[in-house]
């Protein structure tokens, strides 16, 4: 598991490019555009999944335990004879959703807590900067695990849990953005017109600073992702019946080494979503702002 | 300098406090009774489950057992609510495990990932650049149980050259390091996956910066090698933020122990904050956040610091 926090942070600066030609860009990067395709095809895959599922995810067969992928069930049957396939079309709901949800949380108290310290600076900036270091420099995971262990399993609080420990990163992009933004003639302008603050903050720079959100929401999902799906593998993520990736991987551990399927395919799920985002977040990272570009195949020269 | 560390060491005070309220509150705030996790209350009493609590000192208002926590962790004079053991004895006897795991998998990240990012680097946008770049976003997209899954089933499983988990061989009581480290070798490379990947793309576009600089062209035009030119003169300026991403990726890394110590049946750190959690062995998941805190807050100061050594021109005043 590791943190795109890094990136995000340096690339974000300067974002607000030129607008125009994002999504020519965007298109005419292969590697953004495979990621895009296949990303479409996994979140129709999850939304689809009651029509796609071959099998009832949760119907046992005692006698078609741990059968290895065929024609019938193209990625097997776990050790309760249910279909692998069927089970991580309908566990991608399950990711899918907590990760979007997740990062919704995670999303908004970023932009919240940055756009503030970036706006007002002086004493609320250090104050929430300071607070921002804390939750960075805390290993969240560990108070993921308590949290979810000693309160139990539930779906709004994994959500919650997630999103209010992932903040962070975006915080400081929207800081940074806010911070230049606050200097420029257009905001001075509305100040001097005598709008106040929230006002300019919600009408003249929140506009300017969407892009940067876009791209730090994108990256911010793979990461929640891959956080639920650790949690989920330890038994403190996703309470059953519910089945998220995560705890379709945990569960065939046990028998790994006579039904390899049962944990591969799930898990193959988790690393394609991931990966398809951060292809993705890349893609609109470099669309918006072309200077930084890392396209595949866009012969630049150095940056100076 | 010196005043620089005691501003530093005073400013870890609130934010350990902070950490360990915090950690307080969920544990205290946490439905169920502790007591009932160590005997059927069922069987006891009204008076007996009192003395129970009382003795665990679980009936004192919430300030007043924060305050005993805190005075516990202390002198060190903390036990475990489960097994009664001290918690930092229990700490001791497992950390050695996480440190290997730890260290290895930094190294190995280090080894590899600069000069994979010197090769990108060195000819930004060319085929081979293109690859390693999508490689580092496949490793930072791997959920790590999963890999070590697939790792344990090809090497343990089918090709049989690496013990599947644990951290020495069942069959032997007395063993050595040399039988010991094969069990180390997967979750090494499990944890590094994680690290090697930021390192690499930090390495590539910090060193893309430092070629472009006057004093690379200086190399270059006196003739010096090409060589020694990206190692001596690009790659020495452009290691500095390298090590900040490091520093920033310890409490990832240790946080990502948990998982992998659970797949591989490795006795550590990580694989503890688990077992105390599902015990809700208070004392101990109190102990254990506090102190991953600590080590995390001072690695940090140990990258500053770091950084001030390696570059003359930052002054920490």
């Amino acid at each position: 598991m590791a943190e795109r926090a890094l990136d995000i942070a340096q690339a974000m600066p300067g974002a607000r490019a030129e607008r125009r030609g994002e999504w020519r860009r965007f298109a005419a990067n292969p590697r953004a555009l495979a990621g895009a395709v296949v990303l479409v095809a996994l979140v129709a895959s999850a939304l689809l999944a009651p029509a796609l599922a071959p099998y009832d995810p949760t119907e046992q067969r005692p006698g078609r335990v741990a059968e290895p992928p065929s024609a019938a069930h193209p990625m097997g049957t776990d050790n309760f004879g249910r279909d692998v396939l069927s089970r991580a079309l309908w566990g991608g709901r399950v990711s899918q959703a907590i990760g979007l949800l997740s990062m919704a949380v995670s999303v908004v108290v970023g932009v919240v807590v940055g756009g503030l310290a970036g706006f007002y600076g002086r004493a609320v900036d250090g104050a929430l900067m300071r607070l921002t270091e804390t939750v960075v420099t805390f290993p969240t995971f560990f108070l993921l695990i308590t949290l979810v262990a000693v309160f139990g399993a539930r779906l709004p609080l994994l959500i919650l849990a997630i999103g209010l420990t992932s903040w962070p990163i975006t915080a400081r992009v929207v800081r940074a953005e806010f911070l230049t933004l606050r200097e420029r003639e257009f905001v001075q302008a509305a100040r001097a017109l005598g709008a106040g603050g929230l006002r300019t903050m919600a009408r003249h720079i929140l506009p300017n600073v969407v892009p940067v959100i876009v791209v730090a929401a994108t990256l911010r999902v793979a990461y929640v992702i891959l956080v639920e799906a650790g949690l989920s593998y330890l038994g403190v993520g996703v309470p059953p019946p519910a089945a998220s990736w995560g705890s379709m991987v945990a569960e065939g551990r046990e028998y790994l080494f006579r039904a390899w399927w049962i944990s591969f395919f799930p898990g193959l799920f988790i690393f394609l979503t991931v990966m398809t985002y951060n292809l993705v977040g890349d893609g609109l990272r470099d669309a918006f702002d072309p200077q930084r570009s890392a396209a595949a195949g866009a012969p630049r020269r150095m940056r100076a | 300098m010196r005043r620089y560390l005691i501003r530093r060491v005073a400013q870890l005070v609130p934010v350990l406090l902070g950490i360990a309220l915090v950690t307080f509150l969920i544990v205290r705030l946490a439905p169920g009774d502790p007591a009932a996790m160590l005997v059927d209350t069922t069987l006891l009493s009204r008076e007996e489950l009192q003395r129970f609590r009382a003795s665990l000192g679980l009936d004192a208002p919430w300030p007043v057992q924060f305050v005993s926590i805190l005075k516990q962790l202390a002198t060190g004079e903390i036990h475990s609510l489960r097994t009664g053991q001290p918690v930092l004895a229990m700490l001791a006897e497992r950390l050695p495990i996480t440190a290997v795991l730890l260290g290895g998998a930094i190294a190995l990240s280090l080894l590899l990932g600069v000069p994979m990012g010197v090769l990108s680097a060195r000819r930004p946008y060319s085929r081979l650049d293109n690859w390693l770049s999508i490689a580092a976003l496949g490793g930072i997209s791997l959920p790590g149980f999963w890999f070590g899954l697939v790792l344990m089933w090809v090497f343990a499983g089918i090709l049989r050259v690496l013990p599947a988990s644990g951290t020495g061989p069942a069959t032997s009581l007395t063993y050595t390091v040399f039988d010991m480290a094969p069990y180390f070798v997967m979750p090494t490379i499990v944890l590094a996956s994680g690290l090697l990947p930021p390192i690499m793309r930090y390495t590539r576009s910090s060193m893309l910066e430092a070629l472009a600089q006057d004093y690379v062209r200086t190399a270059r035009s006196k003739g010096l090698s090409e060589s020694l030119v990206l190692y001596r003169h690009a790659l020495r300026n452009a290691l500095l933020p390298v090590v900040t991403v490091v520093g920033l990726l310890v409490p990832v890394l240790i946080g990502s122990t948990a998982v992998i110590e659970s797949v591989f049946a490795m006795p550590g750190i990580g694989r503890l904050v688990v077992e105390a959690a599902l015990n809700r062995d208070y004392p101990t998941i109190m102990t254990l956040n506090l102190l991953t805190a600590v080590a995390v807050l001072v690695s940090t100061l140990v990258v500053d610091l770091l950084y001030a050594v390696l570059d003359p021109r930052i002054e920490l005043d």
